[in-house]
């Protein structure tokens, strides 16, 4: 129900710079998410915004009101943590209850909201439980009812799928993206795991080093990244420092790769004759009879059987490699020379660095 | 060979621990008139001897209503100095430790004349309520270290899941922190009890005109009387600590309590 705008967040620790001047914004019902290796900066991020830590500089608005002064018991956000931080020394009941039973609610209305809430979370009969007698899902399952049964104006999400074994993740992954679409709750989630950002997500925010490197949907950070860090950081891909020769018709670029002139789209500032980096995701490249026409000639370096696919290694002539993905019954053995072909709506061009 | 050993040492060590007790003990038994051991028939007479002493009798009462305020005041004070210590930067904090735990680092002597000359300036020079600040400063770093370390068992993340949820420093206390530490005030509470209990050196130059703690009566009756009465003082004394153990063990177990 609320729309967030987080502007321009700087943090010091000392003499290094945690965050520098980190801007972000969720619409009302959004899911954002914060993605990056640690030490990014974005579980500092989440802090700041739940109220835990003071920013040195910015402002953090709830539908266009600051927040940044107020102490994080009047900010009214839920606020789900990695470890799940139940209170051990009360019941499940009494855990979910307890933003309710601080604002002195009714006792029937406490127990009809916490019903609502652990039946959105799909767990019930075990109230009476203390958190240790709970499994890690359904420990993370009190603590996010807990946080909504509140009704949030956003929820805080803190890798909250990071102490489940990988089976668990997945099911309490889905579960998070029901509750959060049925509940309409704008939503930051902090994580740096890029499949579960993808999967969940409205939009990211790929965080490097105390700055967003870049912010937008899933669909664009994985096949439009801003600069190779944003490439590498979300999921496999080949990226090769390349130099475009011209402009296209279309607005891409002609780059030079393996004897051919590829014709791939690329960032809008790049200018012809600058050093970039080439991005091929293994699904741009193909492997096809090395005879035809047009085709790259690559040697086969090693093979490895995944079940779904024969994930391949080759080398260019030139000794450029490359990681692709063949059909699982490609008669391809290391030492073997193929054709390559790459699917040019696939690649991407972009600088190393965004300046 | 080396088992053997160490089951040899470990017996000397017990032995040299526990052999005193048993001997007051023992001699508290008595049917004699001579505190001695092995005793010489037994009977319960000398507890009734104690407790027939007006003077042994006022003692007590003093001391066990000196150790009870003690108590109280004590883990008070030790709970809010704990929380203060819990605020405070890694630096800060060592620093603050050790001047919290200052009265235990100092040799008892030292800080009773200090207390001595700081009452006295005060206006509280030999009075019940300057007894009662000593025994405070002194029992103070027991309680702290104990409830210090009940804290640094709670995870920050309680209190900020607790302010998230909508509750104010205070509400956080009530609700999380107290339950939380309940183990560690208690154990706090019960070696104030027994730091109190059992204080000669700072009650001998603060006590107050006409009262006397039972360590101090039993001091003074054994400098001119040697009969099992004072055996039978120690040996109640023995009981009431053990008391305490146990029921710190009942409650919440001696493995959480330190």
């Amino acid at each position: 129900m609320t729309q967030i705008d987080v502007v321009g967040l700087t943090k010091r620790y000392g003499t290094t710079l945690a965050l520098d001047g980190v801007s972000l914004q969720a619409r009302e019902g959004e899911l954002v998410s914060l993605l990056g290796p640690s030490g990014c900066g974005k579980t500092t991020t989440l802090r700041c915004m739940a109220g835990f830590m003071d920013p040195d500089a910015g402002d953090i608005l709830v539908d266009g009101t600051s927040v940044t002064r107020l102490p994080p018991q009047k900010r009214n956000f839920g606020v789900v943590f990695q470890n799940y931080a139940l209170f051990p020394h009360l019941s499940v009941f009494d855990n979910v209850a307890y933003g309710l039973a601080v604002r002195r609610l009714p006792k029937a209305e406490q127990r009809a909201r916490v019903a609502d809430a652990l039946a959105m979370v799909r767990l019930q009969g075990l109230e009476d439980r203390l958190p240790r007698a709970l499994s890690g899902g359904q420990q993370q399952r009190v603590a996010l009812a807990r946080a909504l049964v509140i009704r949030p104006r956003l929820l805080l999400l803190d890798e909250p799928l990071a102490n489940l074994d990988a089976r668990l993740r997945e099911e309490v992954r889905w579960l998070i993206r029901d509750v959060q679409q049925q509940s309409r709750i704008t939503a930051f989630y902090v994580t740096h795991d890029q499949a579960e950002a993808m999967a969940l997500s409205d939009r990211i925010a790929v965080m490097k080093a105390g700055r967003v490197a870049q912010f937008a949907t899933p669909r664009e950070i994985y096949q439009r990244p801003a600069e190779a860090y944003v490439a590498r950081f979300t999921g496999d891909a080949n990226i090769i420092p390349a130099r475009p020769r011209d402009r296209t018709a279309d607005g891409g670029f002609h780059v030079p790769f393996g004897g051919v002139m590829l014709p791939v789209p690329g960032v809008d500032g790049i200018r012809p004759g600058d050093p970039a980096m080439l991005m091929l995701r293994p699904e741009a490249l193909s492997l096809i009879d090395p005879g035809a026409e047009g085709v790259i000639p690559a040697l086969v370096l090693g093979t490895a059987f995944l079940g779904a696919a024969l994930a391949c290694e080759v080398s260019l002539a030139d000794g450029t490699r490359l990681r692709l993905q063949a059909s699982p019954h490609a008669p391809v053995q290391p030492g073997m020379t193929v054709g390559l072909r790459v699917d040019t709506a696939h690649a991407w061009l972009m600088p190393d660095v965004l300046s | 060979m080396m088992r053997a050993l160490s089951a040899a040492v470990l017996g000397v060590i017990y032995a040299f621990l526990l052999l005193p007790l048993v001997a007051v003990v023992a001699a508290s038994l008595t049917a004699g008139e001579l505190m001695r051991v092995p005793p010489q028939g037994l009977s319960l007479k000398w507890f009734a001897r104690f407790l027939a002493s007006e003077t042994f009798r006022e003692a007590l009462l003093l001391s066990l209503q000196v150790a009870v305020t003690t108590v109280v005041v004590t883990v008070v004070l030790a709970t809010l100095a704990a929380l203060c210590h819990r605020a405070l930067s890694r630096r800060l904090a060592a620093t603050y430790r050790v001047a919290m735990t200052l009265p235990l680092l100092l040799p008892e002597l030292l800080t009773a004349i200090g207390l001595l000359f700081f009452l006295n300036g005060l206006g509280l020079g030999k009075t019940l309520t300057g007894l009662q600040i000593a025994h405070v400063v002194i029992a103070f770093p027991f309680a702290f270290l104990a409830i210090v370390a009940a804290l640094e068992q709670v995870d920050p993340a309680m209190e900020e899941a607790s302010a998230s949820l909508g509750a104010g420093g205070f509400g956080t206390f009530r609700r999380v922190l107290l339950p939380l530490i309940r183990p560690g005030m208690l154990t706090g509470g019960l070696f104030a009890f027994i730091v109190s209990f059992d204080m000669f050196t700072i009650s001998l130059l603060l006590k107050p005109v006409g009262g006397n703690t039972l360590p101090l009566a039993l001091f003074d009756f054994l400098t001119y009387d040697f009969d099992p009465t004072a055996a039978a003082a120690a040996t109640l004394s023995v009981i009431a600590a053990v008391i305490g153990v146990l029921a710190i063990e009942r409650m919440v177990g001696l493995k959480r309590a330190f």
